[in-house]
């Protein structure tokens, strides 16, 4: 261990002194260009557990939103402040987390979370003391009256119409007939819902249907059934592990020969681990790819402030939600004037339209939803890839329209 | 063997126990110490949330410690009684519209009757295969209640269980506020603690400890063992559904996971780190084990890595646990 080298030849005694006057100067007043108290955003992720990796690259994107939010000048002078906690992919921990940063830390808003489960519960400690959320997780219900209040937000899609837009890529290119495998808990059921509803405008016929229960292991024995049905289509609606193992073994049993096979919610970080012969060809939808550099300005800036920052790399589709809904919410600050509810809501009741990161966006007045588009994406081959990173194709971008969602009505909102 | 060997110093501790101490007067008085110090508790807490947890996972403990460090029986379920008493208290509020003080009382009465069921069927066995029964039973209660969605929730857990003021006559207590919030359920706690000094010191608690240092002896002195061991797991269990209840309150939610078999080993760690079989022992250990996690977690992501080393120290130099270990030191 190296020793300190005295500055200077600064005694210890001198040393005290310029430490006591310095404490003394800060305790009589703060000087008058004193930077103003930063906007604290806590961002409750699961940095354990089995999203782990994702989490962090929603961390690497949130601070990329800070540093370019504090670069534009910030809220007329005054920076933001990310605060990272970990809710280990638990509602009972992420709530204390939530309840941590709103009372010891005094957090001007929260923005996070990568679970229904979590997101919702999150969403329930916020609206209680007023606090502004803005959740990043797939879900329909949280955009429901019951579930939603004014200071709720939702940056992440909701199964209606990402997997909707799916249905409609799907069902006008791939086959009428249909099967599914579908996880056994509200996300599988969410997204099949979503899903079938396109399928019955569309004149889709279900020919199958299983249901596993989460964290399955093994799928091969549930084949025969789909073959036997002869779907044109096989709609996985799981993710995570369960996914993964999914595909594997449909591509070892050679499913893929017989049915092509779409998978409700794609991730690039799912398609790195499971590999490119178990995702090739897989079609699904996505709130991001990096190729959509090529369509959109904001796309490549953000992917270049990305790389730059952290050396190389591209974005995840999980991490942009992490720039998308921390700058967003930033960015209504900007156009609030203020960091406080009843502003924000009144600035996106007058419209909030941007394109931050992936095209136009826009925040739905009645549930605080934010409009986006969707990527339908099909998995490479190994031989298609051009380079690691290159792992998906665009087949079709659903773009933001307030269409796609359930109406307010529907939602059980006043307007 | 290790445990074995932990069990024999803590039994030990407890034995010194008896013996006249220069701490007369706190151990005469150690429900209204034990609740001076709990009261502190925000001062000295990171946060207040924190406190809180302490509070609660501390009450946990204590309900476990009746069961392992007083009657000697090691159950790895007490997430089931944990998990009960938070959705009895839940379900009473969400579908049952029941008043908050009904609601606590009916986790306590659903967790005992959990405790009555699984206490049943487990005090059969003995060793380990009471900690496998115990552990299998509240596995059972786990899939139960994640896949009965329409009544818990399922996978989402259960919500809205909006406790947000308490109204007594021309008290407005508001638990939107942390500190209002921690001194009312330090009121339930300090209740608990109360009971459960009584418990320990009544013949029933003489009864316990007999059967956790012999258990032949106790037999052939004449004592029931299965009853006064099925008591002892039903009164644990009710302890527990408490922690759990305020859990609830606490938070206004419950999480699938409150019953998870992750709850049952994290209750496990903090009661042989605080002390098995001393009265404030599982508050420290809650409280040790709580802060850790919180400064570990916020500075890394391998927080479990550092906690664990820790947890391995505080066995290795706290055999009989931080606080077990400390008053042995000061009563030699």
């Amino acid at each position: 261990m190296t020793s300190h080298p005295r500055s200077g030849g600064l005694s210890r005694r001198s040393a005290f002194k310029v430490a006591t006057g310095a404490m003394l100067f800060s305790a009589l007043g703060r000087p008058a260009s004193a930077q103003p108290a930063p906007i604290k955003v806590g961002f409750p992720v699961p940095l354990t557990g089995p999203y782990g990796s994702e989490a962090a690259d929603q961390v690497r994107c949130a601070q990329l939103a800070i540093e370019d939010f504090n670069r534009t000048g910030g809220l007329n002078g005054r920076p933001a402040e990310l605060l990272v906690r970990d809710d280990k992919l638990n509602p009972a921990e992420a709530v204390s987390r939530t309840l941590e940063l709103i009372e010891k830390d005094k957090v001007d808003m929260v923005v996070g979370s990568l679970s229904g489960a979590v997101q919702l519960a999150v969403n329930d400690a916020c609206k209680a003391r007023g606090m502004i959320y803005n959740a990043l997780s797939l879900s329909d219900r949280i955009n429901e009256a019951s579930d939603f209040g004014p200071t709720t937000y939702h940056e992440g899609m909701a199964p209606h119409f990402s997997v909707g837009a799916l249905g409609r890529y799907v069902f006008a290119n791939m086959g009428k007939k249909v099967a599914y495998l579908i996880a056994d808990y509200e996300f599988g059921y969410e997204m099949r819902r979503a899903f079938q509803t396109i399928g019955d405008q569309m004149g889709a016929q279900v020919v199958a249907e299983v249901k596993h229960p989460l964290g399955a292991q093994d799928f091969s024995s549930l084949f025969p059934r789909f073959i036997s049905a002869k779907p044109d289509i096989l709609c996985v609606l799981n993710f995570g592990r369960d996914q993964l193992n999914a595909l594997k073994q449909a591509n070892e049993f050679g499913l893929k020969d017989r049915m092509k096979i779409v998978v409700g919610a794609l991730s690039s970080t799912q398609r790195i681990a499971g590999g490119a012969d178990a995702y090739a060809d897989v079609v699904g939808a996505s709130n991001y790819y990096w190729a959509a550099e090529d369509m959109y300005a904001s796309s490549k800036a953000f992917n270049a402030a990305y790389a730059a920052k952290y050396k190389g790399g591209v974005p995840s589709d999980y991490g942009s939600y992490g720039y998308g809904g921390v700058r967003s919410m930033l960015e209504l600050a900007r156009k609030a004037g203020a960091v406080d509810p009843a502003a924000l809501s009144a600035a996106v009741g007058t419209g909030f339209d941007f394109d931050l990161y992936k095209g136009p966006q826009r925040i739905r007045a009645c549930d605080h939803q934010s409009v986006q588009s969707v990527f339908i994406l099909k998995s490479k081959s190994e031989a298609q890839m051009k380079t690691t990173h290159d792992t998906f194709e665009i087949v079709s971008v659903a773009q933001a329209d307030e269409g796609m969602l359930r109406s307010c009505a529907e939602l059980g909102h006043k307007s | 063997m290790r445990l074995i060997a932990v069990q024999t110093q803590c039994n030990e501790a407890s034995l010194v126990d008896e013996r006249p101490s220069p701490f007369g007067w706190p151990e005469r008085h150690r429900v209204l110490v034990s609740a001076a110090v709990l009261a502190a508790l925000p001062a000295v807490a990171p946060h207040p949330a924190l406190a809180i947890n302490i509070l609660i996972y501390g009450l946990f403990a204590t309900g476990f410690n009746l069961l392992f460090g007083y009657t000697g029986l090691l159950s790895l379920g007490h997430a089931a009684f944990f998990g009960a008493g938070a959705y009895g208290c839940g379900l009473a509020i969400v579908a049952l519209h029941l008043p908050w003080y009904a609601a606590i009382l009916g986790g306590i009465a659903f967790a005992a009757l959990a405790g009555a069921v699984i206490g049943g069927l487990a005090i059969r066995t003995s060793g380990v295969y009471f900690g496998m029964v115990t552990l299998a039973l509240a596995q059972c209660l786990y899939f139960i209640f994640y896949q009965w969605t329409s009544v818990t929730g399922g996978e989402s857990g259960l919500r809205g269980v909006s406790v947000p003021a308490i109204d007594l006559g021309p008290l407005h207590l508001s638990l939107l506020d942390p500190l209002s919030k921690f001194y009312f359920l330090l009121f339930f706690v300090v209740l608990a603690l109360a009971a459960f000094s009584r418990i320990l010191e009544s013949p029933f608690g003489a009864v316990i400890e007999g059967i956790r240092e012999n258990e032949n002896r106790a037999r052939a002195s004449g004592y029931a063992l299965r009853s006064t061991k099925w008591m002892s797991f039903v009164l644990s269990a009710a302890f527990c559904g408490l922690a759990g209840a305020l859990n609830t309150i606490h938070l206004g939610i419950v999480s699938i996971d409150t019953l998870f078999y992750t709850t049952s080993g994290t209750v496990v760690m903090m009661t042989v780190l605080g002390g098995m079989g001393t009265y404030f022992g599982p508050f420290i250990g809650a409280a040790l084990f709580l802060c850790l996690e919180d400064l570990t977690t916020n500075w890394t992501s391998h927080w479990q890595l550092i906690a664990g080393l820790i947890f391995i120290a505080c066995v290795r130099f706290f055999p009989a646990g931080v606080w077990g270990s400390l008053l042995e030191r000061i009563r030699k």
